[in-house]
C-alpha cells in the first residue's frame, strides 16, 4: 500500500531548521521560517503519481478535487510517510487554526509537499522504535510500565489525548500493567 | 529541572531520549490512524458503490420491462407475465375492499401464543406487541390484516403534510431509516421511551427492505399510530413501494412469514404505502422528509396532490399515449458523462490533471451487452412514436386492457400528474450535494441532487429554518451539510455490515435545537475496538468485491487481453487497474485496493489466469449446462430473482416450467444475450426438484447458494469472530491470510450481514480464497440445483 519511497533528490531545498530527528520542545517554539515549496523538484514516476492521486481522492470529502490543510498530514501518513505535525505545519507555511480548517490544496499543490517530506531523512525502522521504548525499560527486562508510557505520551512531544492513548494501548498491557515493547512495536507496525 | 549539577547532563540526556521516544511513538501512532482511516474510507466506498449500482440495475430492469409492455403485441406471452405490475391501481369501493381484505373468517388456533389484539388498540396492547416481537413471536395473519385495515382507514384521512408542534414543552423525537432492523427500533425505544402523549415521534420512511424484520417494524409503528394518532407521524420513504420491495427483500419476507395470507397482506400494504403522508413540518420551521427537495419543490402543490394515486415511484402516472417516460433511459445516462465523487458529493465534469478516472463516473451498465447504443435507443423511441401516432386508438385500447378499471382522468391531467409525480419523486429520492444547482440523480435513478443555493431558496420561500432528511447511510448516524441547514439522519446501525456505522435519532424541543443520540445495535460490536471493526468491515467489503470480480470473469479476461495482445497471460498492475474499472464501473480506488485483491505478482506483472483461479471459490462442476449461461445467471441473480417474483403473480413462490422458460427468455432479451432453448431445457430439467412440473423460486436461487438470511443468526458469526480474535490478541494479520478463512467462521460471518443486502448480495457464504479451502461449505458455486 505504501508507495515506493523515492529519495532520489539528494539536495534538499533550503530549510530553516535542519532537524532530521524531530525533538520538539514541549513549549511553543519560535516560529521557524516557512518552507519554500516552489524550490522542490517533484520527481515521481507516472505510476507513483497515479497511486498518490487515488489516495488523495479518497480524502476529498467535498468533491472539489482538493483537501483541507488539516488533512494533509493524514494523507501523507496514509501514503506511508511519517511527518510530525510540526513538520507539516512548517510545510504549510505555519497556518492559523482557521486556515487549517478552511484552506484547501489541490493535488498539484500537494505533490511538492509530499516530495519534501519524502526527501527529509527521518525514516525510522523497527529497531528505532524498539530503542525508543527501551528508554522506559527500567529493569531491562523487555517490558515497560503501561502507566508510565501513558503519562509520557500525554505530556511529552506532540501530545496524544486520552482517547488516542486508549486506542493505542488496548489489549497491550498484561495483568501487571506491563507492555512487552518488542511485541508492541510488531503489533503496531503490522497494519 | 532542579537536580544536582553533576547529574544534570545525564538527566538531560535521559529526558532528551525520552522525548525522542515519545515523539517517535506519537508519529507512528498517527500514521497508523491515518492508514486505518484510508481503509475505512475505501471500505465505505465499496459498499456504497455496490448499493447504488444495484439500485441502478433495478431501475434499468424496470425500464426494460416497461419497454416490453409498450412494444410487444398484447398476446405476447412475455408481456402477459409482467404486465400486471403496470396496471393502474384499482380504485375499488370501500365495500369491495373490506370484502377482499376480510379477516373475520380467519381462525386463530388455540395453540397460537402470540398477541391477540382487540380493537380499538390501547397502549398496553402496543407495548405487548413490542414485547412479543422482541421475543421473536409472530403476529397471526388475522390480526395483521385487521391492524392494517384500521391503519389504512386512518391514513386515508391524514393530509399529505403532517403538521406538528412542540407546544407544552414537548420534545419531538425524529428517527431515520430503519430498513427492517428491529434491533435498532427496540434500542431507540429503550433509550428514548415508546411513543406516547408525552413522547411524540416522527418516523422518516424506509421502514422495510434489507433487514429481516420489516413487517414487525411496520406493525409496531402502525400500532402506535393507531393508539396515539396525534403523537406519531409517519413519512413515506422510497422503499415504501411494492416494486422496490420485489427486489430488496420485503416481498420475500412477508411471503415467507405468512404463507397463506401473504399475498393479501402485500396488496393491502401496497395501498397503505401510497397513503402514507409525504412530509412532516414541525412548528412551521422544520421540514422532515425522507429524501429531500429539488429546485421546483413546492409545498403548496404537495399539499394538494392525490398522493394515493402514486403507488410506485417507478411507475409514472398513466399516460394517454404509448410513449413511456422511462425514468432515465440508458442512453440519456450514457450521454451524460458525469463526475461524481462518491465520497462526498458531486463534481461537475472538469479537467483534473491527466487522468480523472477515479472521479469520473460514467453511468454505463456493468455488462456491455446491456447498454443500449444510441441507434438502438432511437429505434425504440421511433417505434414508440409510430405506435402512438398511427395507432392511437389501438394503443388506447391496449392501455385500457392493462388496467382493470378505467382511469377517470382526462388527458389534460396527464401534464399535471407528471408534474405531481416528479414532485413526489423529488421528495422521496433526492440527495444533497455540495455544489450549487440542481441536477437529475442518475445514480439512484430518481429525484435529483440539490445544492446549498437550492436549500437557501427553498427555506426562504417557505419560511423554514431546517430540513431533516434520511435516505443516505452515514458513518456516525447523522451528518449536517449546507451550512447546517440540512441534516441527514440514519437510524439503521451496522447497515452495510456489523460495525460499519452507528445509527442516530434526534430530539427537538421548542427551541428547535437538535439533540442527538447515537447507538449501535448488537452488543458484540462494543467488544471490538475501532481498528478491529474497521478490519472486519473491510474484510466483508473485499469479499463482496472479489465476488463481483469473479462474476465478471469473462469480461475481465477480454479486457485484460486488450492489454495483452500477445496472449502471454500477463498484465501490468496499472493496466489491471484500468481494465477492472472499465468493466465494473464502480469508481473505486483500485490501485489502493490492489494489494488486498492481488497477492501474487512477479516484477509487477500479474498472471491473470492464476489470479482468477485464486479468486474462484469453487470450481463449477456442471457438465450439462453451459458455463457462460451459469456465469451470467449468477451475476444477474438479483435481477433473475426479481423477475421470478414479478412472474409469480399469485405470490406462491412457485412458477411453472413454462413461465420459468419465459423468464429466462426475458432475461436473455434484457441482457441481449442468446440463451439457446437447449440450454434452457437443460436448466429446467435439472431444476425440477419437486418433480411436479413447477419450480420453487427459493430452491432455484439456492442453487447459487444464496443463504436465506432469515435462517441464520447474526450473533453467531460475531461471536466466532470475537473468539477468534481473542486467540490472537497481538497479531494483526493481513487480509489475504487465512485468519478468517476457516470455513465455519466464514459461513457465519456472512450470515451476519444481518439483513444488509448490498448489491448482489453477499449472503452467499464464501470462505476466503487462496487455497485454504478444505471443506466444501462454500458458495458461489455455479452448480445448478440438483
Amino acid at each position: 500500500m505504501a508507495p515506493k519511497k523515492d529519495a532520489k533528490k539528494p539536495d534538499p531545498p533550503k530549510k530553516a531548521e535542519p532537524a532530521p530527528a524531530p525533538a520538539p520542545e514541549p513549549e511553543a517554539p519560535p516560529k521557524p521560517a516557512a518552507v519554500d515549496l516552489s524550490a522542490v523538484k517533484v520527481d515521481f514516476s507516472q505510476d507513483q503519481m497515479e497511486d498518490y492521486r487515488e489516495a488523495f481522492g479518497l480524502f476529498d470529502r467535498v468533491g472539489d478535487s482538493k483537501v483541507a490543510f488539516n488533512q494533509i498530514a493524514d494523507i501523507m501518513r496514509a501514503l506511508g510517510q511519517n511527518p510530525t505535525n510540526k513538520e507539516v505545519l512548517k510545510i504549510l507555511g505555519n497556518p492559523s487554526a482557521d486556515d487549517m480548517a478552511n484552506k484547501r490544496v489541490d493535488f498539484e499543490g500537494f505533490l511538492p509537499m509530499l516530495q519534501f517530506v519524502i526527501n527529509s531523512p527521518n525514516k525510522a525502522s523497527f529497531e528505532d522504535y524498539v530503542e525508543g521504548l527501551r528508554v522506559f525499560d527500567k529493569e531491562g527486562n523487555g517490558t515497560v510500565m503501561g502507566a508510565e508510557l501513558r503519562i509520557v505520551l500525554s505530556t511529552l512531544g506532540e501530545k496524544m489525548n486520552e482517547a488516542e492513548i486508549d486506542a493505542l494501548m488496548t489489549g497491550q498491557e498484561d495483568e501487571n500493567g506491563c507492555v512487552n515493547y518488542e511485541a508492541f512495536v510488531k503489533h503496531i507496525m503490522s497494519v | 529541572m532542579g537536580c544536582g549539577v553533576t547529574k544534570t547532563s545525564e538527566f538531560n540526556k535521559r529526558c532528551d531520549r525520552a522525548m525522542k521516544a515519545a515523539v517517535l511513538i506519537q508519529r507512528w501512532y498517527r500514521q497508523y490512524v491515518a492508514r486505518m482511516e484510508m481503509r475505512r474510507r475505501y471500505t465505505w466506498n465499496i459498499f456504497q458503490s455496490m448499493e447504488y449500482s444495484d439500485l441502478q440495475d433495478q431501475i434499468k430492469l424496470y425500464n426494460f420491462l416497461g419497454y416490453l409492455v409498450d412494444n410487444f403485441t398484447p398476446s405476447s406471452s412475455e408481456r402477459n407475465l409482467i404486465s400486471h405490475i403496470f396496471r393502474e391501481n384499482e380504485v375499488c369501493r370501500d365495500a369491495e375492499w373490506e370484502r377482499y381484505f376480510s379477516y373475520t373468517n380467519i381462525d386463530v388456533p388455540d395453540i397460537y401464543s402470540g398477541p391477540r389484539l382487540t380493537f380499538p388498540l390501547d397502549m398496553d396492547q402496543a407495548a405487548d406487541l413490542v414485547e412479543a416481537f422482541k421475543n421473536k413471536q409472530q403476529l397471526h395473519s388475522r390480526y395483521v390484516l385487521q391492524l392494517l385495515l384500521e391503519t389504512w382507514k386512518l391514513l386515508r384521512v391524514l393530509p399529505n403534510i403532517n403538521r406538528v408542534s412542540t407546544c407544552h414543552s414537548k420534545e419531538i423525537t425524529i428517527c431515520g431509516d430503519l430498513h427492517g432492523q428491529l434491533e435498532d427500533l427496540l434500542l431507540i425505544f429503550y433509550k428514548n421511551g415508546m411513543p406516547s402523549l408525552e413522547k411524540p415521534y416522527v418516523f422518516n420512511g424506509d421502514y422495510v427492505d434489507r433487514g429481516k424484520d420489516s413487517i414487525e417494524i411496520l406493525l409496531i409503528l402502525f400500532a402506535f399510530l393507531l393508539v396515539h394518532p396525534g403523537d406519531v407521524y409517519l413519512n413515506r420513504g422510497n422503499h415504501e413501494d411494492h416494486i422496490i420491495n420485489l427486489r430488496y427483500g420485503f416481498t420475500k419476507e412477508v411471503l415467507g412469514k405468512y404463507k397463506m395470507h401473504g399475498k393479501r397482506i402485500l396488496k393491502l400494504l401496497q395501498k397503505i404505502f401510497s397513503w402514507l403522508p409525504l412530509v412532516t413540518v414541525i412548528d412551521h420551521r422544520v421540514l422532515v422528509v425522507h429524501g429531500g427537495i429539488s429546485d421546483t419543490t413546492d409545498l403548496g402543490l404537495i399539499a394538494r396532490v392525490d398522493r394515493h394515486r402514486y403507488v410506485s415511484a417507478l411507475r409514472p402516472p398513466k399516460k394517454k399515449n404509448a410513449s413511456r417516460s422511462n425514468l432515465y433511459t440508458d442512453t440519456a445516462i450514457n450521454e451524460m458523462i458525469f463526475c461524481k465523487n462518491r465520497r462526498g458529493s458531486l463534481t461537475f465534469p472538469k479537467q483534473f490533471g491527466s487522468r480523472d478516472s477515479f472521479q469520473r463516473r460514467s453511468l454505463q451498465d456493468f455488462s456491455s451487452t446491456v447498454a443500449r447504443t444510441v441507434e438502438e435507443e432511437l429505434e425504440v423511441r421511433r417505434r414508440q412514436a409510430e405506435f402512438s401516432l398511427s395507432s392511437f386508438s389501438m394503443s388506447h385500447r391496449n392501455l385500457n386492457s392493462l388496467s382493470s378499471e378505467s382511469d377517470p382522468d382526462s388527458s389534460e391531467n396527464t401534464e399535471t400528474s407528471n408534474e405531481e409525480w416528479k414532485q413526489i419523486l423529488d421528495l422521496l429520492w433526492s440527495d444533497p450535494m455540495s455544489q450549487d444547482g440542481c441536477i437529475p440523480n442518475e445514480i439512484r435513478g430518481g429525484g435529483c441532487y440539490w445544492g446549498p443555493d437550492v436549500t437557501e431558496d427553498f427555506l426562504n420561500r417557505h419560511n423554514l429554518q431546517l430540513i431533516i432528511r434520511s435516505h443516505e447511510c452515514k458513518q456516525d448516524g447523522y451528518e449536517f451539510c449546507h451550512n447546517r441547514k440540512v441534516l441527514t439522519l440514519f437510524s439503521a446501525s451496522n447497515y452495510y455490515d456489523v460495525g460499519s456505522n452507528r445509527g442516530a435519532f434526534v430530539r427537538l424541543g421548542p427551541d428547535l435545537v437538535p439533540y442527538f443520540v447515537q447507538y449501535q445495535a448488537t452488543s458484540m460490536t462494543r467488544g471490538l475496538s475501532f481498528p478491529q471493526s474497521v478490519k472486519r468491515t473491510e474484510h466483508t467489503a473485499l469479499k463482496v468485491l472479489r465476488e463481483q470480480l469473479f462474476a465478471h470473469k469473462s469480461q475481465l479476461i477480454s479486457a485484460f487481453q486488450e492489454f495483452d495482445k500477445e496472449k502471454t497471460g500477463l498484465i501490468s498492475l496499472n493496466n489491471w487497474a484500468s481494465a477492472v474499472e472499465q468493466v465494473l464501473h464502480l469508481d473505486l480506488p483500485w490501485r489502493v485496493l490492489r494489494p488486498q485483491l492481488v497477492s501474487d505478482t512477479t516484477d509487477s506483472m500479474l498472471n491473470y489466469y492464476c489470479w482468477f483461479r485464486d479468486l474462484a471459490l469453487k470450481k463449477p462442476s456442471s457438465e450439462n449446462v453451459e458455463q457462460t449461461l451459469l456465469e451470467t445467471l449468477y451475476r444477474h441473480r438479483s435481477t433473475l430473482e426479481t423477475i421470478f417474483r414479478i412472474v409469480d403473480t399469485d405470490n406462491s413462490g412457485l412458477i411453472s416450467f413454462e413461465d420459468f422458460r419465459q423468464t429466462l427468455k426475458l432475461l436473455s432479451a434484457y441482457l441481449k444475450m442468446e440463451i439457446s432453448d437447449e440450454a434452457i431445457n437443460d436448466l429446467v430439467i435439472s431444476t425440477d426438484t419437486n418433480n411436479d412440473g413447477s419450480i420453487d423460486i427459493d430452491e432455484f436461487m439456492e442453487a447459487f447458494r444464496l443463504v436465506d438470511r432469515t435462517r441464520l443468526e447474526s450473533s453467531r458469526s460475531l461471536q466466532m469472530f470475537k473468539q477468534e480474535n481473542q486467540d490472537q490478541p497481538q497479531e494483526e494479520e493481513t487480509q489475504q491470510t487465512a485468519d478468517y478463512a476457516s470455513p465455519q467462521t466464514a459461513v457465519s460471518q456472512n450470515a451476519d450481514s444481518a439483513g444488509q443486502q448490498t448489491a448482489d448480495s453477499p449472503d452467499s457464504q464464501a470462505a476466503d480464497s487462496a487455497g485454504s479451502q478444505t471443506e466444501d461449505t462454500c458458495h458461489n458455486s455455479l452448480v445448478p440445483p440438483q
